[in-house]
């Protein structure tokens, strides 16, 4: 794997951290709790009073097990759902409804099956009101940064899972967000996909080091891709712990799977995980 | 499939001939008067000569313009309230209460206060048509909408459309598969529905013909009306199965 | 666009309290009565004067036996279709080449109003009862036998190989594993065959008038009795109603253990 950028010196890497870390935060979630009424007319409190902070350019992930409101609280920031309590605020500006400044991708793929693939990538841009030639031509160019080139004039069905992710990834770039909402968006691909696609997401972060918030069971790839893991507990949610992962970028997988620095982080992270006394489910 | 498809073909063309030399058979050994089953081959001579002459054309044209005109307003209306229906809070505590009362009625006992009201031409029948096409179109577009991929239509917010534009951007082609059932289903509805409604009252159409000739006993004059709708339910079906192919390109075979 | 867009959690009621159809109803009446009075021409009385009607025709000795006659024949003409449908759409689900057997005469006989075949029917069997039941008989297999074709092809090749090797007969298997198991399906069949034969019985006997409710209709239409056609509008729309509740009461009893797929079945006229 070819880096993008030259590796930066540790004093580069300071520096920047300090400069993110002055600014305002890019995401400030404040006080947020959520509360489902199930059938049965009965509350579920899927996440209670997160305090979350969020820096421009950092890669979050959101870890935890299965029930624990991470996707919830992905939505949230989103704009989907609405809290039942709390705030968003992104760059300063409370958050009422989604919006092209936070662009979701999710386990699903949600690709619309009546267009093309094409068609699915340039939805946002032709949404802005870009004409569609030079739409079209953007579409070609961010395919072929997801090595989807050559399959513009498909349907989502013809395209196998990776490929429909990768898809579903070009369309939300499109349109150029601030921040990247990922909810799981590997779960649904076998080992081999996943790799490769952690691995061009990293590719692609790089380039210009958007907000990422990505919400993920799976402990090491928390690590493997981000600079904090905000590890959850289950039901009711709350912040157990955030993790900064202090682990040179650019990341390469076959380096890190025998660093013992990274190793460490699996451990510690999964027993922090474990730690959590099995809560009766709620009926 | 391609394997089996002359199999399937040969198979199912048995019942039909069967059938046909079933029917050849009675009338050949005289177990039934030609005056009540006449001879398959002079029903068939029958329709052909029909089929190019004036009177019947113009008949069939009749029919023929009750059936779209009333299919296309139960098309219009019916995935229009469908739709609304499904995003809308407000018009579903409305709609869904009288969906339920109105769609087990059997909308043809409505027929006498359609011809008090609109006349016994056209419009009648149009009307029965809409009402009787409506409610599986209604239904099905209601279906549909509901149960569309939630995430698509925030995939959707997210790039940037405005609430407002998601029914017709988003929801209305997700549901397209589930539409097209029930607009199938309409158009069948409607064929049966134009020819009893013509059957019952009228003074042309497919159905006055069939309603005709019994007065007169002309048992093969009987026959053409009937084997004629039952052309025009397989054609419409043929054509709407292309339609239906080329609309829903993109969805997976479900 | 609030209940698309899931907001909240909060999450989408499908259930409609039982009094909602009711003021629907009365919504009806309502407009009805204010329609037919702004329109004020003797062909049409307002609701009122129709419901007043109402209990007249079903008095009426006439009456009551026409309306007893239409469901009778109904009721027999139902029940054989039943009896013939399911069996054959079994067989058919489970075996291609009934399936392909049937299938292109079932797709010809479609579109073919059942009761448009009266006059002919009429011809042979008289303006009787027996015409009649046939053509509801008839009508009303199609859709069974298409709903239980659907149902059985749908029922998952596991099952069946566990009750072969339980030692099971093909005919044990259809009774005993496909039959309950397209249960679901098959009753969403008689339901719309429930609707059919009552539309199938009402222009039937528009068609061949000698006795029935659709008798009644056009005999008070042919001598201006306005009110008695409104009466039995309301009558025959009570009737459909009714039944529809009854049975869907009765599906759900048979079927509570199948995963409710919604609330509004694709059911048609």
């Amino acid at each position: 794997m070819r880096p993008l950028t030259m590796p930066r010196t540790m004093a580069e890497e300071v520096s920047r951290d300090a400069e993110i870390a002055a600014a305002p935060p890019m995401i400030a979630i404040e006080g947020v709790s959520q509360i489902f009424k199930t059938a049965g007319r009965r509350e579920h409190v899927a996440i209670s009073s997160i305090n979350l902070s969020i820096a421009d350019g950092a890669f979050v992930s959101i870890l935890g097990p299965s029930g624990c409101g991470k996707s919830t609280l992905l939505y949230i920031v989103g704009g989907f759902v609405v809290p039942t309590a709390g705030s968003i605020k992104v760059r300063g500006k409370a958050v009422t409804g989604p919006g092209p400044d936070r662009g979701p991708v999710f386990q699903e793929f949600a690709l619309f099956p009546w267009k093309t693939v094409l068609g699915n990538v340039i939805y946002g841009l032709r949404q802005q009101g870009v004409p569609r030639a030079e739409a079209e031509e953007r579409g070609h160019r961010l395919l072929a940064m997801v090595g989807l080139k050559g399959f513009e004039a498909f349907y989502p069905k013809e395209l196998s899972g990776g490929m429909k992710q990768r898809v579903a990834i070009a369309r939300t770039l499109a349109y150029n967000p601030s921040v990247l909402l990922m909810d799981e968006p590997f779960g649904a691909l076998d080992a081999h996909t996943r790799t490769r696609l952690q691995n061009d997401l990293l590719d692609i972060w790089e380039r210009d080091r958007k907000t990422v918030l990505f919400v993920t069971h799976a402990v090491d790839e928390a690590v493997y891709l981000s600079d904090k893991v905000v590890v959850m507990s289950r039901s009711p949610g709350r912040i157990k712990q955030v993790i900064d992962i202090d682990l040179p970028r650019p990341r390469r997988r076959a380096e890190l799977l025998l660093d013992p620095h990274y190793q460490k982080y699996i451990v510690d992270i999964e027993r922090l995980i474990e730690d959590a006394p099995e809560e009766a489910v709620h009926p | 499939m391609r394997a089996t498809f002359p199999r399937d073909f040969t198979l199912g063309i048995i019942p039909i001939l069967l059938i046909g030399a079933l029917w050849q058979a009675i009338v050949a050994y005289g177990y039934a008067p030609p005056s009540l089953l006449p001879p398959p081959g002079q029903v068939f001579t029958r329709l052909a000569q029909q089929l190019v002459g004036l009177d019947y054309l113009a008949q069939a044209a009749a029919t023929l313009l009750r059936l779209f005109v009333g299919f296309a307003i139960a098309v219009v209306l019916g995935i229009g309230i469908g739709l609304m229906a499904a995003v809308h809070r407000g018009v579903d505590a409305v709609v869904r209460p009288l969906v339920r009362v109105l769609a087990p009625v059997p909308k043809v006992a409505l027929y006498p206060a359609l011809l008090l009201l609109l006349g016994f031409d056209h419009a009648s029948k149009i009307a029965l048509v809409a009402a009787d096409a409506l409610f599986p179109i209604l239904l099905s577009t209601y279906y549909g909408a509901s149960t569309i991929e939630k995430k698509l239509v925030w995939s959707a917010l997210a790039a940037g459309t405005p609430p407002r534009q998601v029914l017709y951007k988003v929801v209305l082609p997700a549901a397209l598969p589930s539409i097209l059932t029930g607009c199938r289903i309409g158009l069948v509805i409607s064929c049966i529905v134009v020819f009893l409604a013509e059957m019952i009252s009228s003074t042309d159409g497919l159905g006055y013909l069939l309603v005709r000739a019994a007065r007169s006993f002309q048992t093969v004059d009987m026959f053409v009306p009937l084997i004629s709708i039952s052309l025009l339910g397989l054609v419409l079906n043929a054509l709407f199965y292309c339609a239906r192919r080329v609309l829903l390109r993109g969805f997976p075979e479900v | 666009m609030s209940a698309v867009a899931g907001e909240g959690g909060a999450r989408r009621g499908f259930s409609i309290g039982p009094f909602t159809p009711l003021f629907a109803c009365l919504g009806l009446l309502v407009v009805w009565q204010i329609g037919a009075m702004l329109l004020a021409t003797d062909s049409i009385p307002t609701a009122l004067e129709a419901l007043r009607a109402v209990p007249d025709v079903l008095g009426s000795r006439d009456g009551l036996v026409n309306i007893l006659d239409s469901i009778r024949r109904m009721a027999i003409g139902l029940s054989a279709a039943v009896v013939v449908s399911i069996p054959l759409g079994l067989v058919m689900g489970r075996l291609r080449a009934v399936a392909a057997f049937f299938n292109p005469i079932l797709m010809v006989i479609y579109p073919v109003p059942k009761a448009a075949l009266m006059p002919i029917i009429m011809l042979w069997l008289g303006v009787g009862d027996l015409s009649k039941t046939l053509v509801i008989f008839l009508a009303v297999t199609l859709p069974i036998i298409y709903h239980a074709f659907e149902g059985a092809k749908a029922v998952e090749e596991k099952m069946i190989w566990s009750g072969m090797a339980m030692g099971m007969s093909r005919v044990e298997i259809l009774a005993r594993i496909v039959l309950p198991a397209a249960l679901p399906e098959i009753l969403a069949g008689c339901r719309t065959g429930l609707v059919l034969a009552l539309i199938t019985m009402v222009t039937s006997e528009m068609i061949a008038r000698k006795s029935g409710t659709g008798n009644i209709l056009f005999n008070a239409l042919d001598m201006g009795q306005y009110d008695t056609v409104f009466a039995m509008i309301i009558v025959i729309g009570a009737l459909g109603i009714v039944l529809d509740a009854a049975f869907d009461r009765l599906r759900r009893l048979l079927v509570a253990w199948a995963e409710t797929r919604q609330d509004i079945p694709l059911s048609f006229t």
